[in-house]
């Protein structure tokens, strides 16, 4: 039973990893770039939300307030960062994107502070006792929250003609310029959903975890970690991913040693990596043609 | 003579390599204009320059009278040039419905009840092309080189363009599926669709063609009705032999 209790635990971080891993996806399919600050992304939007939570905003009010502020980010990160590297079709942005991430860093240290704070939600910590399994309505938030918010932006995708167009631009760019749709702001649009998805991914990952500078800086590396191993093509595949790899995380946690926490992730990426010659991006440049 | 698309001196390239040097050409509204000469004189380069996806180093683009040289490939499909690509260019992985709608885009709302309005303009499309109808739910990746030339043109004509550039329709395609191809041309000169035509089966475009240029390494050598091109003795040796 304990070991049941320790995969249900460990899946919950996983579906977080998952949504994170996600916010790559968005980007890549677009535009073959990815926000390497995404971590800082997650943290500053969960900074911002304490911060209304501090001044008496209400938590149902504060959630749409935090994403807006996740959208923000995630459009200027796309503005400072993105936008130059891809028109000069150069790799830039990976530095680009690492040095906006580390700005952000220091920001909320000044800011905030280094200390890691509290975030309250009125949302229960109370234990429920579900198959002999305890789970708290805080954690089975974080699963609703993250199906919630991958289901809607995949409705988007599938039913609207914006969300056509923004696969037709992943298809093909130039192809998809030719109907009147215009990549850059399409890709400025992926750029705002993977900020709307960090910041959900604070919002809901705070309550557990804490809010502090560092807060993000293993689960980036953990979210990248599943993005590879799933594939960087849009779809579930990085849900499931995310919570083989948060089970596997808990239970070497548990059964091993908590100082061994992040190695699955590492040796996940490390054998993803081997298993394509073509590196990281590889198999989805090769599908391409 | 009401000139739908007129390109005057244009020049384009790639890197430091000149590929378009001072192009003039003119389509009138309903006709059918031809582009014909050897690979490599530039007849795509052409058609990318007009069309955005090339950005032209000189000269000028006129649509319907209003210059979009310089505009980016998407302004100007909205300002109604609709260019089929070389290679079809279908969206693989979307259903052929949805590359058609698409082809609509500037012209549907994005969210909610695009599919009602383009209802019309679908039926149009499939009437055209039943093969379509008949798999309009399948990813336009699985269909044949022939059924997706039919998609690339049906996106292009969703968008109801003034102007519709199509880049080598016959290429890689069955000798059957190719006369299929040049039926449906003829259907879109009956139709009045204004269209310039880039194609490698010189004798089949003149055929269809009100109009005709000849490229030759980055510039117009001859030009003329069909039948005066018939007669030029130096065209004739070169294109139609």
């Amino acid at each position: 039973m304990i070991t049941a209790q320790i995969v249900v635990s460990g899946a919950l971080m996983g579906l977080v990893y998952a949504l994170v891993a996600y916010g790559f996806q968005l980007t890549y399919a677009t535009s073959k770039s990815i926000n390497f600050g995404q971590g800082e992304l997650v943290m500053l939007s969960a900074f911002f939300s304490l911060t209304l939570l501090d001044w008496g905003v209400p938590y149902w009010l504060m959630v749409p307030g935090g994403l807006l502020f996740g959208v923000l980010l995630g459009l200027f990160v796309e503005r400072a960062a993105v936008r130059l590297a891809l028109e000069q079709k150069s790799e830039g942005w990976i530095l680009l994107t690492i040095i906006v991430g580390l700005l952000g860093f220091s920001a909320a240290e000044n800011i905030w502070g280094r200390d890691d704070r509290p975030f309250p939600t009125p949302i229960s910590s109370d234990a429920l006792h579900i198959f002999g399994v305890s789970i708290t309505p805080v954690e089975i938030s974080v699963a609703i929250g993250v199906f919630a918010l991958m289901g809607l932006i995949e409705l988007f995708k599938r039913k609207t003609l914006l969300g056509k167009a923004f696969e037709a631009v992943s298809a093909d760019r130039e192809a998809a310029e030719l109907m009147g749709i215009s990549a850059t702001r399409t890709v400025m649009l992926s750029y705002g959903l993977s900020g709307l998805v960090a910041a959900m991914a604070g919002i809901l990952v705070s309550p557990i975890t804490t809010v502090g500078p560092t807060m993000a800086s293993a689960l980036i590396l953990k979210a990248f970690s599943v993005a590879v191993v799933a594939g960087l093509d849009s779809g579930f595949g990085v849900v499931i991913v995310g919570i083989f790899l948060g089970s596997l995380e808990s239970l070497t946690s548990f059964y091993i040693g908590s100082g061994w926490r992040e190695a699955p992730g590492l040796i996940l990426l490390i054998l993803a990596l081997a298993a394509r010659p073509n590196g990281v991006f590889g198999k989805a440049g090769i599908r391409k043609v | 003579m009401m000139y739908m698309l007129k390109v005057e001196n244009l020049y384009a390239g790639y890197g430091s390599s000149e590929v378009l040097t001072g192009v003039s050409l003119e389509v009138a509204q309903g006709r059918v204009v031809a582009l014909i000469g050897a690979n490599g004189a530039g007849k795509t380069t052409t058609m990318r320059a007009i069309s955005g996806m090339l950005k032209p180093r000189r000269g000028r683009v006129l649509l319907d009278g209003e210059p979009v040289q310089g505009k980016d490939a998407s302004r100007i499909a909205g300002l109604g040039l609709a260019h089929a690509p070389e290679g079809r260019r279908v969206f693989g992985p979307l259903s052929v419905e949805d590359n058609l709608l698409l082809g609509a885009y500037g012209r549907l709302p994005l969210f909610w009840g695009y599919r009602g309005r383009a209802a019309r303009d679908l039926d149009k499309i499939y009437v055209l092309f039943p093969v379509l109808h008949e798999r309009r739910l399948q990813s336009a990746g699985t269909l044949s080189g022939g059924e997706q030339q039919m998609l690339a043109i049906g996106r292009a004509l969703m968008a109801g363009p003034k102007v519709m550039l199509l880049d080598e329709p016959s290429m890689g395609l069955a000798p059957v599926i190719v006369q299929e191809v040049f039926a449906t041309i003829r259907n879109l000169k009956a139709a009045g669709i204004t269209l310039l035509l880039v194609e490698q089966f010189a004798r089949s475009a003149l055929e269809v063609a009100d109009y005709a240029y000849v490229m030759e390494r980055g510039r117009i050598v001859a030009e003329g009705v069909p039948d005066e091109l018939y007669r030029d003795e130096r065209v004739l040796a070169a294109y139609l032999g």
